[in-house]
């Protein structure tokens, strides 16, 4: 690297917001590397010693390890403790065990010595896999190769605990035991190359506040310690060695960030009423139980979306009723009051499911997921059922299925629920008598039947990400095509129009849960098209609740009634846009930097 | 000693917390266990020779067992393997 002088450039990393907030900093790049041991002889009378020495590093070890799953069930909840459970067995690998002593006499080697090169034979027979994904799974085994060799040299911390000053985390990947030692009052932020939105990183992030992107793919190559760095946990964007006129420009986004978060904070403990008393339910999409605290902390009204996959994936094997009731009951228990939608199993499309066997299909997302899944698992969904079931006894519970597209499966999956009450009560168990069933409409083919499906259901709640994709025949992670994906096409407005139409004639209430309301355009569109509820992601929530609260519920329905006589989604945005410089100019802090 | 075959269905195939669950199994007998694919043969109770092995989604395990409690034993891990390490949690 002789780069060191050539001048620094600036280059703009994109990559998945993972926890709001700008941040500004050196970065920290933590090392990745494995560490260098030295092939160190001993004498015949220190070999006892030596063996001794690797007991006790694999002792001390195993509290290091402990304590940090104690921490993590604290810090973020009892299920990111499991995952280092496979460390402990590998700790307490006979074969690991045996070796390595084995080693230490025959060669007359140091212990770190001996243990490095029997975990180098054993790396050697990963390497020799020839499934690629099984190749990869050695970071489990190195990380504790780092572990006891970190306490058998006797270094004191390294790696992230060495943090001293505040500055950006750069990483490849965090680990549970990357982050264990770290104080994170030192952390501006945290950024990595591999991971989504649910990785380690991100919901650590989340839970401490601190901005993060994920899934930067090659970001670290290019970052050296002490490169300044700016990230953008909003918009997912990562600048490195910014200039002037860049720090410039981010102090100003960061300043406005602040004002607005404290401004939106305010509103916490208001309700989302129209300026002429038009109210609409303002709730919650998580992923996880422990992100109710977030849910709680920025003032939404319960869960509108509590998906249930990464409870499922993150596991090796199937979760149990009992399992899957308690993790549902701890959510519920801690807001009775609160409506909280559980949606059943949504695997397939883009979700993995290495528990069910091969479901490599040539088309997922038009092929076996969601309640098509699910109705031909029984075995699955009825334990998942009788687990949501229980769980409804502790507060205000609905139940919801995705990916319907046609009436039978609503029956069937109605008929399957009567069945698991009636179950559960003869088996005497409490449930929430009341629990309401609902249905995602994210399929044009619901939408043309919605009147159908209202007559069956309590409620429908509107998956735009989906709908748009299928509606528009668009996949948008092409790059050719992904200009056609829009939330604003005339398309997608008629449909959300018949949907609403639909439901409110047949009575029940209809909701959204994708991104849309997250807009500006969004939501001031959904709430002229009547819709009754709200759920995004928690930290958006009071960014909804400021613009519902800034108009009347008359001018967003004026504003649904012209724009769903236009023919392009440019002429749409456009007219959302003029109406808000026109009439509600204090809405222009939420449009993009282009508009406003 | 007795010897039974599976195939793996899991879709990942047995990766390190996979394997962990059938050394967890293994380790409730006391007999000698080891586990066989493509010639590699290893203890079922190391959790690092297991995963070691790069049992592959569609892989044919041979699983031996070796004293006491050897039937049971056997007739566990091939249920396991086989109901896609579900066992565990029902």
């Amino acid at each position: 690297m002789n780069d060191a002088k050539a001048e620094k450039k600036e280059i703009t990393f994109y990559g998945i917001p993972a926890s709001p907030g700008i941040a500004f900093g050196e970065a920290f790049v933590v090392n990745v590397e494995d560490m260098s041991v030295p092939e160190e002889h001993v004498s015949v009378d220190q070999v006892d010693d030596e063996i001794r020495k690797f007991h006790e590093a694999l002792e001390q070890t195993e509290r290091e390890i402990k304590k940090l799953v104690r921490s993590l069930e604290e810090e973020i909840g009892e299920e990111h403790g499991k995952i280092l459970d496979s460390h402990r067995m590998i700790l307490s690998d006979e074969l690991f065990r045996n070796e390595t002593i084995k080693t230490i006499k025959e060669n007359k080697v140091t212990a770190a010595f001996a243990l490095n090169t029997v975990l180098d034979k054993v790396l050697a027979t990963f390497a020799a896999i020839k499934d690629e994904y099984l190749k990869e799974r050695t970071e489990d085994i190195r990380d504790v190769r780092r572990r006891v060799l970190r306490n058998l040299m006797g270094q004191q911390a390294e790696g992230l605990s060495n943090l001293r000053r505040k500055a950006v985390v750069v990483a490849r990947s965090l680990t549970p035991s990357d982050t264990a030692g770290l104080n994170k009052k030192y952390v501006a932020a945290f950024i990595t190359d591999a991971g989504g939105s649910t990785s380690h990183a991100a919901i650590l992030a989340r839970s401490q506040g601190i901005p993060s992107v994920v899934g930067l793919n090659d970001m670290v190559k290019h970052v050296k310690p002490y490169d300044q760095l700016i990230v953008d946990g909003i918009t997912g964007q990562v600048v490195l060695n910014p200039t002037a006129e860049t720090v410039h420009l981010y102090r100003e986004v960061q300043a406005r960030y602040r004002e607005l978060e404290k401004e939106l904070l305010t509103l916490r403990d208001f309700p989302a009423v129209t300026l002429d008393g038009h109210s609409i339910e303002l709730s919650a999409n998580i992923e996880t139980a422990d992100e109710v605290a977030d849910v709680m902390s920025h003032g939404a009204h319960g869960i509108g979306l509590f998906r249930t996959e990464y409870f499922f994936i993150t596991r090796s094997a199937l979760p149990s009723e009992e399992e899957q009731y308690r993790y549902y009951a701890s959510v519920v228990k801690r807001i009775p009051a609160d409506p909280v939608i559980i949606r059943t199993l949504d695997v397939g499309g883009d979700k993995i499911a290495r528990w069910v066997g091969d479901l490599r299909e040539a088309n997922p997302f038009m092929g076996w997921r969601g309640i098509r899944f699910t109705l031909a698992r029984k075995d699955i969904f009825r334990t998942q059922l009788r687990a949501i079931f229980r769980a409804s006894a502790h507060g205000n519970v609905k139940i919801m299925f995705p990916m319907v597209s046609v009436l039978d499966e609503v029956r069937s999956a109605k008929q399957l629920c009567e069945e698991v009450k009636d179950d559960l009560k003869r088996e005497r168990y409490q449930i929430g008598e009341n629990a309401e069933i609902g249905i995602m409409i994210e399929t044009p083919s619901a939408v043309a039947i919605a009147d159908l499906l209202a007559r069956e259901v309590d409620f429908f709640s509107v998956g735009t990400n989906d709908l748009i994709q299928y509606a528009l025949a668009v996949d948008r992670g092409n790059a050719k095509i992904s200009y056609l994906y829009d939330v604003l096409h005339p398309s997608i407005l008629r449909l959300l129009r018949d949907t609403v139409t639909a439901a409110h004639k047949h009575k029940i209430w209809v909701g959204i849960c994708g991104e849309m309301p997250g807009s500006v355009h969004g939501a001031l569109l959904l709430l002229g098209l009547g819709l009754d509820e709200f759920s995004a992601a928690s930290y958006l929530i009071p960014t909804i609740k400021k613009i519902v609260r800034s108009v009347t519920y008359d001018e967003a329905r004026a504003l649904v009634r012209k724009t769903l006589t236009m023919g392009t989604a440019r002429e749409v945005r456009e007219h959302v846009e003029r109406f808000i410089h026109e009439k509600r100019p204090e809405l222009r802090e939420f449009l993009p930097e282009a508009a406003s | 000693m007795v010897v039974g075959s599976v195939r793996v269905k899991n879709k990942n195939g047995i990766h390190l917390r996979l394997a962990g669950e059938l050394v967890k199994g293994a380790t409730r007998f006391r007999s000698h266990i080891t586990v066989t694919k493509d010639g590699q043969e290893v203890d079922a109770k190391s959790i690092l020779g297991v995963a070691g092995l790069g049992a592959e989604c569609g892989a044919e395990l041979v699983i031996k067992t070796d004293g006491e409690d050897e039937a049971e034993a056997l007739a566990y891990l091939v249920d396991l393997v086989d109901n896609q390490f579900a066992l565990e949690s029902t």
